[in-house]
């Protein structure tokens, strides 16, 4: 009982109730030792429902592990997040989850890790470096499932507005499924590009989505393949009035997203997400089972899940914890996986 | 060597409507000082600021040393040689560094002077530089520490080090002690034997008369006067300039009446003696002494500024124990203060906005002001002063020194008080100004004390009907501005130390 | 140049250049010209203008308020975890907003004045502060009606209708439903602080207090009392900012306000060109944020992408300092 008091104090309250928690002498070394094991999450990004939900999975899976975690954040400073990874090379950490970050700054601190004998994961940011298998949530999957479905309710000929701003990795990689089903479908018109990060990014985002929809009368679908994006063009749309004539197609989810898309004529029908919680817990679980010796191969990819309008009124889901349990798909996949694996409690 | 130093002919320069410069001749000679003399609006700051490089000519020539010189800016006219004393401290000195850095700081911007500052080198020069000029400051002070005459000195002391063709003195006396300005007359003495040609800008007669080779008055931006036969005829010059003779001190000396305001074994510091003095209804008292002497430590404990060691202060026989100028005001007691840029004028406001800045309450109704009586008040209050300006919305910035002076003692002539203190009330006003002022003071005097605080004797019995001596913070002596032996006088101010001015007129 | 021109150019350049703007994007953009898209301008102009209008009467007392973005995301935080988290009403949720924004500038208030520190980096730290704080009750996630709390606890509490009713109300002027609530707001601010920088005593004695500190305390004005004054007006004036903010987006976002910060300080800034004023004023204020909000809402309209919108931005803040501190001070360079 000594050492669960211990990991108790460590600050994983949870798993002194937790149902799925293995006992420690089940795993394979190092976790037979779980509590002498250190893990070491170094972030670019962290203010936002995402990295918060994310940094919540990575927690609980190194709860249910029972190994120390610790938590460095770089705030979007490219450099001090490489000296973190060589802070974390300093302290002696036995893994190292990189959460997002440049590859030019990361490129060569990940090496010097890898170099030093220490196992690294990196999650939406390539590192170039065979020995780092990428974690990652597809976004062009994302931003396919959402257009697909944007093509099924509205069929291939629409007139619509898009919310892009080019240079962000994860957007980016959104686009390109964009292009292709403006490829695709040739009845497609975009008529309108736009968007910003200026904080608080739905305000001003909503700011130009009027403008847009004022210039551009004929809009009926609007493609925010960013969960912020979309709730500035919802607030745009009610404001203009024009609930019932577009359709906002999004992707990302938080329990603010699930209010806004379940308002009564709400223009945002559907989102395509990945659990960042599910992307932490499976960041840390490919992690550990680097450290236990296995393979969890090159790249280990989180699949989305399409939330549509309809399946959110028909479940009355009110909140993440609500699709958590009528969604099976959106609280756990089945990526990273290995039968000592304890997993956190649901 | 070509005849003139400087050469000015037909010199213009206008400000949109207003034209301030309108063909001014002038010529400067090697080894002479020229004083230029004129009231305020005369337009004498413009003609040193075109001359200087601050401002460029709209019509006219210059020519330095034979040929033509047209400044790009002011560090072209220095470097070309002409070097420029202004009138306004702060031109001259950067209050953060200390003195011995505000003494080297044209070398130090010089090209070539190396990346390092080398401290020990930069030291002994300074110290070269203030010894020669008789500066008796720690070299490590702060500027921004140092009292104005200091300022001043070293501001001077760094046009020297020049080794200027040129030099253009605009008013330097004007906040320096009668030791101080000996020693700048003594150095001017110098540069002039070393043939520098000077350009020497002042209304204090006495500095005239003891340095000027010749004089040059200005009147309305034309030179109405030039003086250089042997003896110089002052008188004239005065006249040239003001466009009327001098007029007599002419007043009737007031008597003592009812105490105002009575001052009870007041101690300003630890170890001045105790000051016991009364000034009464409808009198003027001169309060004079050095720099240093006490007396803007005495005008500012009595506006609730500052605090004295001990003792007290009765206005109209009640107990007076100021807290703060707020409370002063409340009760009665106004106070201009001295350095009118840096402690009264408001730059950013027009004429009527500075007057009436501390009655505002007298204009508004509620909260809200009523922009039309504040402005009849000040036009009324222009009018029995003799501001020069268009009219009273003009900027304060486009005022000559007395006209600024003049609305900033009008500010407190608006609401009637039972205390009045001036705190160097002639500070940088030429004389016409000053005897606008000191009218309008003695006229008003009627209701209330006064008290003027100054350094100058001449000044004082231009104006006071009693004058109280200061020096080391106590009172030194008191004289009725009767018959006053000015010998005794000046040895109550300083016992050693000869105040020239006194003996000027 | 010639003096006339100078002077004409000083002072009503920037106007000149406004309705030129609205020309222009009349005659080469579908649509901008309508009521519709004047109040669509308007709102997007309000939230900016209500906090430059705050940090403008910190300007006029020679100061900065850099909180303002901070202060006004807090008030946004506060708000959705005072009605989500607490359940409180409207009204409570509102006074709690607007008291909290008097204390932040009461605090930056008296940092300045009685433990002299300097405005900028008083009012940094207490950006810094405040974009931390408002994290702290939440642990860094927005609030949203439904989040969990944890212990299995769901916020049941919702933003009140008559709380959103302040940021989504439309007004009927002309065409039905077309003034929003924060545009009214908006020019009742403005309307405000114009009046009582401009036509009362105390906003004379403001004015003198950031033209000459000194001066102005020698004649008895309370120097420290004003400069307080000054930034819990801002205080306030960013909460009810945040108030809006809240009540236009329905929940409790994260945000540091940065952007909400540089664009208020810009449309001050911009302010001193318009009218020849050189100095902070709220008339000039109000039109610096409408002239942005213009040519951001004809830019998009005209497809720009965001990074020239900041280009263009920057470049209309660079030519108004140019007019206020180059072209101005030769004007009253007169006669000195």
């Amino acid at each position: 009982m000594l050492r669960r008091n211990f990991m108790a104090l460590a600050g994983a309250a949870t798993i002194l109730f937790g149902s799925g928690q293995a006992l420690s002498q089940d795993m394979p070394a190092p976790f037979d030792k779980a509590a002498d094991v250190n893990i070491a999450l170094v972030r670019y990004l962290s203010t936002g429902d995402f990295f918060q939900a994310y940094l919540a999975g990575v927690e609980n899976q190194a709860a249910a592990l029972g190994v120390n975690l610790r938590v460095l954040d770089s705030r979007q400073d490219a450099a001090l997040q490489a000296d973190m990874v060589d802070q974390a090379i300093a302290l002696g950490v036995d893994g190292i989850v990189i959460q997002h970050g440049l590859t030019e700054s990361m490129k060569e601190a990940a090496q010097r890790a890898v170099d030093a004998g220490i196992k690294v994961v990196a999650f939406d940011v390539n590192v170039e470096n065979e020995a780092i298998p990428q974690i990652e949530q597809s976004d062009y999957q994302l931003g396919k499932m959402a257009l697909d479905q944007a093509v099924k309710d509205n069929g291939n000929n629409f007139t619509a507005g898009y919310v892009y701003v080019p240079g962000i990795a994860p957007l980016d990689r959104r686009h390109v499924a964009w292009e292709e089903t403006k490829a695709a479908n040739p009845d497609i018109t975009e008529v309108a590009q736009f968007g910003t990060l200026d904080n608080p990014i739905a305000n001003s985002v909503a700011n130009q989505a009027r403008s847009v929809l004022q210039a551009n009368p004929t809009i009926n679908v609007v493609f925010a393949p960013y969960d912020e994006f979309a709730k500035g063009v919802k607030i745009a749309v009610d404001e203009a009035g024009l609930t019932d004539d577009i359709d906002i197609y999004s992707a990302d989810v938080s329990t603010a997203d699930i209010s806004a898309m379940r308002e009564p004529g709400s223009a945002w029908v559907a989102t395509v997400a990945t659990n960042p919680a599910v992307v932490g817990e499976a960041s840390v679980r490919a992690l550990a089972l680097m450290l236990a010796g296995e393979d969890p191969g090159a790249s280990v990819v989180v699949p989305p899940t399409l939330i549509t309008q309809a399946f959110l009124n028909e479940q009355d889901i009110k909140n993440m914890d609500d699709l958590g349990a009528k969604m099976p798909q959106f609280q756990h996949a089945d990526v990273a996986m290995a039968d000592w694996m304890p997993l956190p409690p649901r | 060597m070509p005849a003139h130093a400087l050469e000015v002919r037909g010199l213009l320069k206008s400000f949109g409507r207003n034209s301030v410069l309108k063909g001014i001749d002038l010529t400067l000679d090697y080894g002479s000082v020229t004083v230029l003399m004129g009231a305020n609006g005369a337009g004498k700051s413009t003609l040193v600021k075109v001359v200087c490089g601050h401002h460029s000519a709209d019509g006219g020539e210059l020519h330095l040393a034979g040929k033509p010189f047209s400044p790009l800016n002011a560090a072209d006219a220095i470097a070309k040689g002409v070097v420029t004393v202004h009138q306004s401290i702060d031109d001259g000195v950067i209050p953060d560094l200390d003195v011995a850095n505000n003494l080297m700081l044209d070398r130090l911007a010089e090209p070539g002077s190396g990346f390092f500052v080398r401290e020990g080198k930069l030291r002994r020069e300074a110290q070269r530089v203030a010894d020669s000029m008789g500066i008796e400051v720690d070299l490590k002070a702060r500027v921004a520490d140092l009292a104005v005459a200091d300022r001043q000195m070293i501001a001077i002391a760094r046009a020297m080090a020049r080794k200027p063709e040129v030099l253009i003195l605009d008013e330097p006396t004007s906040s320096l002690s009668a030791t101080e300005a000996n020693r700048l007359f003594a150095l001017i003495d110098r540069l002039r034997d070393a043939g520098v040609a000077i350009l020497y800008i002042s209304h204090r007669m006495s500095d005239i008369r003891r340095i000027a080779d010749r004089i040059l008055c200005m009147r309305d931006g034309l030179i109405s006067g030039a003086f250089e036969d042997k003896p110089l005829d002052y008188e004239a010059a005065v006249t040239a300039m003001l466009g009327h003779s001098m007029l007599e001190v002419d007043f009737t000396v007031q008597r003592a009446s009812v105490a105002v305001i009575e001052l009870q074994d007041l101690q300003l510091t630890v170890e001045a003696q105790a000051i016991n003095l009364a000034a009464h209804d409808g009198e003027v008292v001169a309060v004079i002494g050095l720099l240093g002497s006490g007396k803007s430590r005495l005008a500012e404990v009595i506006y609730g500024i500052n605090n004295a060691v001990s003792g007290q202060m009765r206005i109209d026989g009640k107990q007076y124990k100021p807290v703060s100028v707020q409370h002063a005001v409340q009760q009665g007691v106004f106070m201009s203060p001295k350095d009118r840029a840096t402690n009264a004028v408001i730059p950013d406001f027009d004429i009527a906005n500075n007057m009436t800045l501390p009655f505002l309450s007298a204009f508004s109704n509620g909260s809200f002001l009523n922009g039309k009586r504040l402005r009849r008040r000040a036009r009324d209050m222009n009018q029995q002063l003799g501001v020069v300006c268009q009219s009273e919305t003009d900027a304060i910035g486009t005022l000559s020194g007395g006209n600024q002076q003049k609305v900033m003692i009008a500010r407190w002539l608006m609401e009637p008080c039972r205390v009045l203190l001036l705190d160097e009330p002639f500070q940088g006003v030429d004389i016409g100004a000053r005897r606008d002022i000191g009218k309008h003071i003695r006229a008003s005097a009627n209701g209330r004390a006064t008290l003027v605080f100054m350094s100058e004797i001449d000044e004082a019995i231009e104006i006071a009907d009693r004058i109280v001596v200061m020096a080391e913070g106590s009172i030194n002596g008191e004289y009725l501005n009767e018959n006053i032996e000015l010998g005794s006088l000046i040895s109550d101010i300083s016992g050693s130390e000869t105040a020239l001015s006194g003996q000027a007129q | 140049m010639n003096d006339r021109l100078l002077d004409f150019s000083i002072k009503y350049g920037f106007l000149i250049l406004l309705f030129g703007l609205i020309i222009f994007f009349s005659l080469t953009t579908n649509g901008f010209a309508s009521a519709r898209s004047a109040a669509f301008v308007l709102q997007s102009v309000a939230l900016t203008g209500i906090l430059a209008l705050g940090v403008t009467c910190t300007l006029v007392v020679d100061g900065f308020d850099l909180s303002i973005g901070a202060v006004a995301t807090s008030a946004l935080m506060l708000s959705a975890y005072s009605m989500v988290i607490l359940e409180h009403s409207a009204l409570v949720a509102v006074l709690l907003c607007l008291s909290m924004g008097a204390l932040v500038g009461l605090i930056n208030g008296l940092l300045i004045v009685r433990f002299r520190v300097p405005d900028l980096l008083a009012t940094l730290g207490m950006m810094f502060l405040l974009i931390g704080l408002q994290r702290i009750p939440t642990q860094g996630n927005s609030i949203a009606t439904g989040m969990s709390l944890g212990n299995g606890v769901v916020a049941e509490g919702t933003f009140s209708k008559a709380f959103l009713w302040i940021g989504r109300h439309r007004f009927d002027l002309v065409i039905e439903r077309l003034l929003p609530m924060p545009v009214v707001i908006f020019l009742l601010i403005a309307v405000f602080i114009w009046l009582f920088l401009g036509f009362t005593r105390h906003g004379r004695m403001m004015y003198a207090i950031g033209s000459n500190e000194r001066a102005a305390g020698l004649v008895g004005v309370q120097v420290n009392n004003y400069k307080i004054a000054a930034y819990m007006i801002s205080g306030v004036t960013a909460s009810i900012g945040g108030i809006l903010l809240a009540a236009r987006l329905g929940r409790g976002d994260i945000a540091s306000g940065n952007n909400l910060l540089l664009d208020s300080v810009a449309a001050a800034l911009i302010g001193f060109a318009v009218l020849g004023a050189a100095r902070p004023n709220a008339f000039g204020t109000a039109i610096g944020a409408l002239f942005v909000g213009i040519l951001l809402q004809g830019m998009t309209m005209m497809n720009a992408p965001y990074y020239t919108q900041d280009f263009v931005k920057g470049a209309v803040l660079v030519s108004a300092l140019v007019f206020t501190f180059y072209l101005s001070s030769r004007r009253t360079g007169a006669g000195r």
